[in-house]
């Protein structure tokens, strides 16, 4: 994990005793997190599991896929895996590039409004989104948007987040740039993608992967807005299959299938996710 | 030839300033519609139905400030705020004690940290219905359930945890906190990090050592950091519901049932989509206050140095 390698607090003399015990409390955290998930992985592979007992076994014999057919027959597991990746890819796609748009905007635009609009956005910010989700749901099936990607999709279509956090990275370059695309003959458009966005590239994929996270996993909002089976995410879908009480190693089978694809994401981009949180200790 | 009138000048003067315009509302446009379409409506359809009695389908009538005095007389919400209320003091002191703990163990110079940070990080990543697949198995009343049987080691009777009165919340607690500690650690370590080491060195010229070190070095500086993490906790601590919703439904007995999670009761369950908005109203306001006040008790925002 990328914050920085060094240390601040205090300068250590090497001291086995304590490096020992240190590394001992460590581990004792690490079993902690990881353990559950070792759990749940071997649970899912293990054939007619009813309950988790312990102590248990972490290695399955015989090991199997069953559940996971059991889960692909009994639930629409797939469709809300590709739901999911649906609406997080479009979601993410959508909310980064207007991010960019906008924050470009912000930063450079001189245009009327431009003030009250962005005080509007910090206003909304504020907000907290579980106080907004009644009445977003009355406006969407008063719109007919109710089971439609569009209303999966639609709110993740842009950040004020991101917008803020983009606008801060076009603020961080100088004019001198803008100034020699104008020279050159660039309008705003091509400034913008060609001369400005290839220098915040980095910024755009903190928010890229922020935000894909967020949208994978958020629950409340795609639970409301989905009321058919077919049109759920991974996530609210999972949420069901949780409350149904099936077998143990149908569940685990449904966590380990919802919780791959973040893990896969988190691997590829840790230090994304690093740089984002702690540049703005603010998820997407 | 003519000069011009002030008005043409000023026609004049408001055209350029709209051609200068124009060229920039198409970056902000889609923002600005998907914000009026999922914010700015929704807004103002709050206000619009906290006045209405309404299931959305046949019945709509307008009742003024009935549902506002109904709070006061409402039992349920009462008991779903101070459920809030018991989650958010149980939570907060603990996250902000474990998140730090971990973090200081963690800033450290050894072989191995970084994998260690990462495998903290772990359960952040993951969905509140993983979290809730995995830990109602763990939380099982079972005598041989995962967790009754670790506590059974050092010779603890078998809990009933979620289906307790007593321990749904607890349990509910536990399983918060494993799941954010390590979004906050990292946050922790931003701070810890960003404290220049000169300042550790001018105080240990000034004769600072050890525990004092920290007392006047490390804990005036992580104030910001601290201020930062307590707001933003807060304002999520109050919002819970995910985890709630899958493992208890608020149960048993409205043990767990917090504020949104009446409000979703309200609306999706009993279909009074106007006493919810009103309701949401009021949530907005009761997290908009507390985090004011903390935001000023804890000068949130302002630099120590």
């Amino acid at each position: 994990m990328s914050v920085s390698e060094t240390s601040s607090t205090s300068v250590e003399k090497p001291n086995p005793i304590r490096e020992t015990i240190i590394y001992l409390l460590m581990a004792a955290v690490a079993i902690t997190t990881v353990g559950p998930f070792l759990i749940m992985l071997s649970v899912s592979l293990t054939q007619n599991i009813r309950f988790i007992t312990f102590p248990v076994e972490l290695i399955p014999t015989p090991m199997t896929l069953e559940n996971f057919q059991t889960l692909f027959a009994r639930t629409d597991a797939l469709r809300w895996l590709f739901n999911s990746v649906y609406v997080a890819v479009i979601s993410t796609l959508g909310g980064v590039i207007t991010s960019s748009m906008a924050g470009f905007a912000f930063a450079r635009g001189d245009f009327w409004g431009k003030n009250v609009i962005f005080v509007l956005f910090l206003g909304i910010l504020i907000m907290p989104d579980t106080a907004l989700i009644v009445p977003q749901f009355v406006v969407l099936s008063q719109l007919g948007l109710v089971n439609t990607y569009t209303a999966l999709i639609g709110p993740w279509f842009a950040s004020i987040f991101g917008t803020f956090l983009l606008r801060q990275a076009y603020l961080s370059i100088p004019r001198d740039y803008d100034d020699a695309g104008t020279i050159d003959g660039a309008n705003l458009w091509q400034n913008w993608w060609h001369v400005l966005m290839p220098q915040v590239v980095p910024t755009m994929a903190t928010l890229a992967v922020l935000r894909f996270m967020g949208n994978w996993n958020s629950f409340f909002y795609p639970m409301i807005v989905t009321s058919k089976s077919d049109m759920r995410t991974l996530t609210v879908g999972l949420g069901t299959v949780a409350r149904s009480g099936g077998d143990a190693g149908l569940d685990m089978a449904g966590a380990v299938l919802g919780f791959l694809p973040t893990l896969l994401v988190f691997i590829l981009m840790q230090r994304y996710i690093i740089r984002g949180i702690s540049l703005s200790g603010v998820k997407g | 030839m003519a000069v011009a009138s002030p008005s043409q000048r000023a026609t004049s003067q408001f055209l350029r300033r709209l051609r200068r315009s124009l060229p920039w509302y198409p970056f902000i446009i889609i923002n600005a519609v998907v914000f009026l379409v999922f914010n700015l409506v929704p807004w103002i359809s709050m206000f619009r139905y906290s006045v209405l009695k309404t299931d959305l389908l046949s019945t709509r009538e307008f009742v003024g400030v009935a549902h506002f005095i109904n709070m006061l007389t409402d039992a349920k919400l009462h008991k779903a705020m101070l459920n809030t209320a018991w989650f958010t003091l149980m939570y907060i002191p603990l996250l902000v004690a474990i998140s730090l703990g971990v973090a200081v163990l963690v800033n450290r110079p050894l072989r191995g940290m970084k994998a260690f940070r990462a495998i903290y990080f772990l359960p952040n990543i993951t969905s509140v219905a993983v979290l809730a697949l995995i830990f109602r198995r763990f939380l099982s009343p079972r005598p041989d359930g995962p967790l009754n049987f670790l506590i059974g080691l050092v010779g603890i009777p078998p809990q009933r945890w979620l289906i307790d009165v007593y321990q749904a919340m607890p349990s509910i607690v536990g399983i918060s906190l494993w799941e954010a500690f390590g979004y906050f650690m990292v946050i922790w370590l931003a701070g810890l990090q960003a404290i220049p080491n000169e300042l550790y060195d001018a105080a240990k010229v000034d004769g600072a050592n050890g525990w004092r070190l920290h007392r006047y070095v490390t804990i005036p500086l992580l104030r910001p950091t601290a201020a930062f993490i307590i707001v933003i906790a807060t304002i999520g601590a109050l919002q819970v519901f995910g985890s709630i919703f899958i493992l208890t439904g608020g149960g048993p007995v409205n043990a767990t049932t917090t504020v949104v999670y009446q409000i979703y009761n309200e609306a999706f369950n009993f279909g009074r989509f106007g006493y919810a908005s009103a309701l949401s109203i009021l949530f907005f306001l009761i997290i908009l206050l507390i985090a004011l006040i903390q935001s000023r008790y804890l000068r949130f925002g302002e630099d120590v140095y």
